[in-house]
């Protein structure tokens, strides 16, 4: 009897033992590694979200030709494809964050305010920054007027229009002098004449924005639970009231739809499958379609206009993605060459002008010749443009996005009058600050 | 470590530490530690960029405030509470669906295995059909069954002729998204529970449905007077299992319904809020608060469960 407890308490130290053991070595192995490398060599972690394999490929290229002119120095690519910024936050956690990763301009924010990112336009020659769009750079500046990433592409919005629809429903095409009526009334008349909606567009915010900011509403921005009062603004609110009052009335009568009202799963779905003459979409849009729908082709099936004007000018929005260096990276000078060698004209003319993806985000490959052909014609629209907002509210763009749709979705539907929305939005504003 | 593996039953303690290492070292790291932290959590304040701040019962004080104000939301206008108390609707919404799926669930898969136990030819091959839900992944058959759900879709066509045209949409209408939700789970996981029934009506006497027969008890009196008390162990461990697998519910939500619970929020669960309130907003002591919470109601139902299944059945 008196054994037992002594053979228990052995085994329980054998397997604390073992445990300890085999968690050690795990740890040991499953630490994120450098590849091996001479005694030398600089290595850096570069992270980002894949847009596919052929921008893989190209990052891969591009790397090998970095290491090459720079001997000294070695990049892990590291591809995250799925909730990137969650898993870049998770890295911070675990103390093992890249040196150098895409940042959203929805979440610069958080990282800017949390000092999760280094001020690099302390570091970056003045000629170099100076490339870029400087509307672009906003959403990377922090309060203390920092630079705290260079964006290293871009999307703007632009209608899309189907060229066949207008011709069958005999409406002229949209040109530069349109105003929003003109493309309500263009999409009724489409709906009138060829039974499908004119309009098809999502219900969030940041697509309506153009409407807001081109009928006198200032631009979005919330940094404290006092800011709710944007929608206290006469220009915001008759703006929001009216766009919803028109869409709940118009997806009554069928001519402007949500994707969903129509079986698609978003706005470039159902324009692809031409199930509505037109929509409100960014530049990812142009890839989408040449690759899916390559019977619809552009400038013969469909085109792309300025969004219209409105009372107080014309307005669209920005989308950028820049890279942001970790202020705890040991490598700063291998990682600030690495930046510039990928964001400079040559990488950007292979990364993005050549995929054609996104819009370069240095203002000199503008006329670059391996420009896409509707590339090159949303940026020769964007000097059109009175205001080009950049997708960026402030602290908590990403959070806000996603409860002002929620709201917007319900209002369209007819769940919410256009008066309560506009008083739900302000309360989602006030309660993401505590308010 | 020689001194341990000495004696006559060595090799048996070699084998009890190899067997049980791996498994062991999984429950201490994504059981055990994360349980303890994610209860220590919930008393701070974190957002993981910036240090750890004490705030003692102030995420559970939050979290009753943002409960009542659901609730009143939810008397004064049910149709809107989701807008105002997304977290309350969350709490709504899976108490409903546990309350749909979990006596579902357990009913057909007991019925799966009496049909699948009686039927002598082509048992085998029955039983492989209809275990076949169970080895996909969720995601998956989530992706599918959005694709049936569709106003146009397959299920729709059966739907409209048995309903002389009735066509719901499953996916937009918030009346009947979270009942898709619930018979894609229901057809998910009855099929693995049945397997287990399998197993139970194996092991059941035969003697006393032979005794029964002969005393007259037809095969529903048979079924409803032996093979569920006999099984009622089972039958409580396949209750008590599906309550918190549904209690839990995130993928199908996630993928059928969205991050913001799709049609009037009617696919937001409590799951949806926890990674919301943690991903989306970097509040992770409040997160792991609701978190807490949801073990609590895990915990409270299930004990509920089993002392309610404890009770006898036959008069």
């Amino acid at each position: 009897m008196a054994e037992k407890p002594k053979r228990t308490t052995l085994v329980v130290l054998g397997v604390i033992a073992i445990l300890v053991i085999v968690v050690a070595a795990a740890f040991m192995l499953l630490r994120p590694s450098a590849p091996a490398a001479p005694p030398t060599a600089t290595v850096i972690r570069f992270a980002g979200w894949s847009a596919g394999e052929t921008e893989m490929k190209n990052y891969q290229k591009l790397i090998e030709e970095f290491q090459k002119a720079n001997p000294g120095i070695i990049v892990k690519y590291e591809v995250i494809t799925q909730m990137f910024s969650e898993n870049i936050l998770a890295s911070y956690a675990a103390g093992a964050a890249p040196d150098i990763f895409y940042l959203d301009s929805a979440w610069a924010p958080v990282f800017i305010e949390r000092g999760a990112v280094y001020p690099i336009g302390d570091k970056l020659p003045k000629e170099f920054i100076d490339q870029f769009y400087p509307f672009l750079l906003e959403p990377f500046k922090g309060r203390d007027g920092k630079l705290y990433g260079i964006p290293k592409d871009w999307s703007v919005l632009s209608l899309f229009y189907n060229k066949k629809l207008f011709a069958q429903a005999g409406v002229p095409e949209p040109t530069e002098a349109w105003t929003w009526e003109d493309l309500f009334n263009a999409a009724q008349r489409i709906h009138q004449r060829t039974g499908k909606p004119g309009l098809v567009i999502h219900a969030e915010l940041n697509r309506w924005l153009p409407y807001l900011l081109s009928n006198g509403a200032p631009s979005p921005s919330f940094y404290s639970a006092a800011d709710a009062a944007y929608f206290d603004n006469p220009a915001v609110r008759n703006s929001l009231t009216r766009f919803i009052e028109m869409f709940q009335r118009g997806r009554k009568e069928g001519w402007i739809v949500t994707p969903a009202d129509i079986n698609a799963g978003w706005s470039g779905e159902a324009f692809g499958k031409q199930l509505a003459a037109m929509t409100i979409e960014g530049s990812w849009l142009i890839p989408y379609l040449s690759d899916q729908f390559p019977d619809f082709k552009y400038g013969s099936d469909w085109d792309i206009a300025l969004l219209p004007k409105g009372s107080a000018g014309r307005a669209t929005m920005a989308y950028t993605v820049a890279l942001g260096v970790n202020p705890k990276t040991e490598n700063l000078d291998a990682v600030l060459k690495f930046l510039q060698y990928v964001q400079g004209i040559e990488g950007q003319r292979l990364i993005v002008v050549q995929m054609g993806h996104t819009l370069p985000s240095i203002k000199a490959l503008a006329t670059d010749p391996g420009l896409w052909p509707s590339h090159r014609k949303e940026l020769d629209m964007v000097g059109k443009y009175d205001k080009v907002q950049v997708f960026f509210y402030g602290a908590k763009t990403g959070e806000l996005e996603g409860a002002i749709a929620q709201v917007l979705g319900a209002a369209v539907k007819g769940e919410i009058a256009a008066s309560d929305a506009v008083s739900l939005m302000k309360d989602k504003v006030k309660q993401s600050f505590g308010g | 470590m020689v001194f341990l593996f000495q004696g006559k039953r060595s090799v048996e303690y070699l084998a009890f530490i190899l067997l049980t290492i791996y498994p062991l070292t999984l429950n201490f790291f994504f059981g055990y530690f994360s349980m303890i932290f994610a209860f220590m959590l919930s008393f701070f304040s974190w957002d993981i960029l910036t240090p750890m701040k004490f705030v003692g019962l102030g995420n559970y004080a939050r979290m009753v405030q943002k409960l009542v104000v659901g609730f009143q939301a939810f008397l004064s206008d049910p149709r809107l509470a989701y807008l105002k108390a997304p977290f309350f609707n969350g709490l709504k919404n899976i108490l409903l669906y546990t309350a749909l799926v979990v006596p579902a669930q357990t009913l057909l898969a007991l019925i799966l295995a009496v049909l699948a136990s009686r039927a002598p030819r082509g048992s085998y091959a029955f039983r492989v059909i209809f275990f076949l839900p169970a080895t996909t992944c969720p995601v998956i058959v989530s992706l599918i069954f959005i694709w049936l759900f569709m106003r146009d879709g397959f299920i729709n066509y059966f739907v409209s002729y048995l309903t002389g045209g009735f066509r719901p949409d499953w996916l937009n209408d918030p009346v009947f998204l979270l009942p898709a939700i619930a018979l894609v789970a229901i057809w998910g996981t009855s099929a693995h529970f049945s397997v287990t029934f399998i197993a139970g009506l194996q092991a059941l006497p035969k003697e006393v449905y032979e005794a029964a027969k002969i005393d007259g008890a037809g095969p529903v009196q048979r079924f409803r007077h032996i093979t569920i008390p006999l099984l009622k162990p089972l039958i409580t461990y396949v209750v008590v299992l599906g309550t918190i697998g549904a209690l839990q519910m995130f993928d199908l939500a996630w993928v059928m319904a969205g991050q913001s619970g799709g049609a009037g929020g009617a696919g937001y669960t409590i799951a949806l809020d926890i990674y919301n309130t943690a991903f989306v907003q970097l509040q992770y002591g409040y997160a792991a608060a609701k978190a807490v919470l949801l073990f609590s109601i895990v915990f409270t139902l299930n004990y509920y469960v089993q002392e309610k299944l404890k009770q006898p059945w036959v008069r």
